[in-house]
């Protein structure tokens, strides 16, 4: 199964500078290896220089602190899903984590590589991030940068190396949901995250992002606005939602037409709301 | 680079593409066919062995990663003749059809009883996920898992 590509080399940088020069040079870095471990399968050849992520200890970094928290790109799905618990303003992103692909894979795939994955439209991370505000932290020739993940994801990888990701706390609460299609491998065909403030009764503050319908995750502005100083009713959510699927231009793929994930959206909306009721 | 690692708790070392997934190593190299290659894309389940403790699918790990780690497959969970209690049950209850799925199953449930010894059938399931089986509909596995609770051996 292995591409023909002659003997490979995979390096392993011990300090960020090192990782920067090596990408510079064309080593590409691996993390969890399972989207770049299956280039043969998507008949893309693997890259010959790669370069192991492993030695590098900022990206190893989790700190939940009362006003931000700081998430190295090699965490696994499965640390975060774990260290996520019990903070209802990253709920949002710990369902996200514990519930993506399988467990063995949610033991090995990263948030880094969830990020970093061109041409991957299902990942779960990244909508939840989206609707938490997060913000990317690179390595790059001019050393460390700091960018919203949505200007990220618009150059998705070539940016640098993602060294972690930083969320503000905040009063909202979070909430994620999402449809997987066993014949889709288990990936979801659409996936709705919400973020709110719901400290004073009335819908405030709301993000809701939505990932899978098109080739990237984006937020839903005009589904905010609309929603923006209603109470928290998931039917009129739902509703709201099913007059405004227009704005998206939904790709259709082996596992869904686009009409399919439009008309789930604002059931799977529905459904998110119905997790911050609790 | 060599890679030194463990297998089966003996040092190794290979001198090799580090891209080759370790499957592959698994199977090629060390005759150890217990995990199957089926479908090479981490949906199945059925090449998962215990690295580091994990279990984890073997096609979509790259030897070259796996410096200095421990690697257990479905030949190495007991010592030789004899099974462990995951195996002895899936015997006992005659949870076994085709058996292509099993090494991989065995794999995952060991290292999930050694986390949650005590799990409910929905704990069981969600465990299993990534663990594909053609054949049995999963319930008797399931029965399997419970009944070494309920023998108080899990
Ligand atoms: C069967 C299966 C089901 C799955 N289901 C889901 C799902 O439901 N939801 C979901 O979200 N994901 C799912 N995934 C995981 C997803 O498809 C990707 O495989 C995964 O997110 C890649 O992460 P990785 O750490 O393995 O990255 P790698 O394969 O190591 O790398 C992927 C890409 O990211 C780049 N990269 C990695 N780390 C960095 C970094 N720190 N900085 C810059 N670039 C970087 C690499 O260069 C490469 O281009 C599934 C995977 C499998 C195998
Ligand atoms: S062969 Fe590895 S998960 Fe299917
Ligand atoms: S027993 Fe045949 S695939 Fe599971």
């Amino acid at each position: 199964m292995m591409a023909e590509t002659g003997y490979g080399e995979i390096t392993t940088p011990q300090t960020l500078a090192d990782a920067v020069a090596a990408m510079a040079g064309g080593a590409v870095p691996i993390a969890g290896a399972t989207w770049l471990l299956r280039a043969p399968l998507r008949h893309e050849v693997l890259p010959e220089r790669l370069m192991s992520l492993r030695g590098l200890a900022d990206l190893q970094v989790l700190t939940i602190g009362p006003r931000q928290a700081l998430l190295g790109a090699m965490l696994t799905h499965d640390a975060l899903a774990g260290a996520l618990v019990g903070h209802p303003d990253l709920a949002g992103l710990a369902t996200a984590a514990g519930a993506s692909a399988n467990p063995g894979i949610r033991r090995t795939a990263t948030l880094g590589g969830n990020i970093g994955t061109r041409g991957f439209a299902a990942s779960d991370l990244v909508p939840a991030l989206l609707a938490a505000d997060a913000t990317v932290i690179l390595a790059t020739g001019q050393g460390l940068q700091s960018l919203p993940l949505a200007q990220h994801l618009a150059g998705r990888g070539d940016a640098g190396l993602i060294v972690r990701v930083e969320v503000a706390r905040s009063p909202r609460r979070a909430a994620h949901a999402r449809l997987p299609m066993r014949k889709a491998g288990d990936y979801p065909c659409a996936i709705v995250s919400v973020s709110a403030d719901l400290s004073s009764g009335r819908i405030k503050d709301i993000r809701i992002a939505v990932g899978a319908v098109e080739a990237t995750a984006r937020r839903w502005t005009s589904l905010e606005e609309r929603l923006t100083g209603t109470t928290l009713d998931p039917a009129l959510a739902e509703a709201a939602a099913r007059q405004l699927t227009g704005d998206f231009s939904a790709r259709d793929a082996v596992d869904a037409p686009g009409w399919y994930r439009l008309s789930v959206l604002p059931v799977l909306l529905r459904r998110a709301f119905t997790q911050l009721e609790v | 680079m060599p890679i030194e690692l463990t297998l089966n708790g003996e040092a190794i070392t290979l001198d090799i593409d580090p891209r080759t997934p370790l499957l592959d190593v698994l199977r090629d190299r060390h005759g150890l066919t217990g995990a199957k290659a089926v479908c090479r894309e981490g949906f199945c389940g059925a090449c998962t062995v215990h690295i580091d403790g994990q279990a984890v699918p073997s096609c979509l790990r790259p030897i070259g990663l796996l410096q200095g780690c421990s690697i257990v497959t479905v030949e190495g969970l007991a010592p030789p003749g004899t099974l462990n209690r995951v195996q002895q049950a899936f015997i006992d209850h005659d949870v076994v059809q085709c058996g292509m799925c099993f090494p991989g199953m065995v794999m995952t449930l060991t290292d999930f009883l050694d986390r949650e010894p005590t799990p409910t059938r929905d704990q069981i399931k969600a465990a299993l996920v990534g663990n594909i089986c053609r054949c049995t509909g999963y319930e008797r596995i399931i029965d399997a898992v419970l009944s070494l609770q309920a023998e108080g051996v899990a």
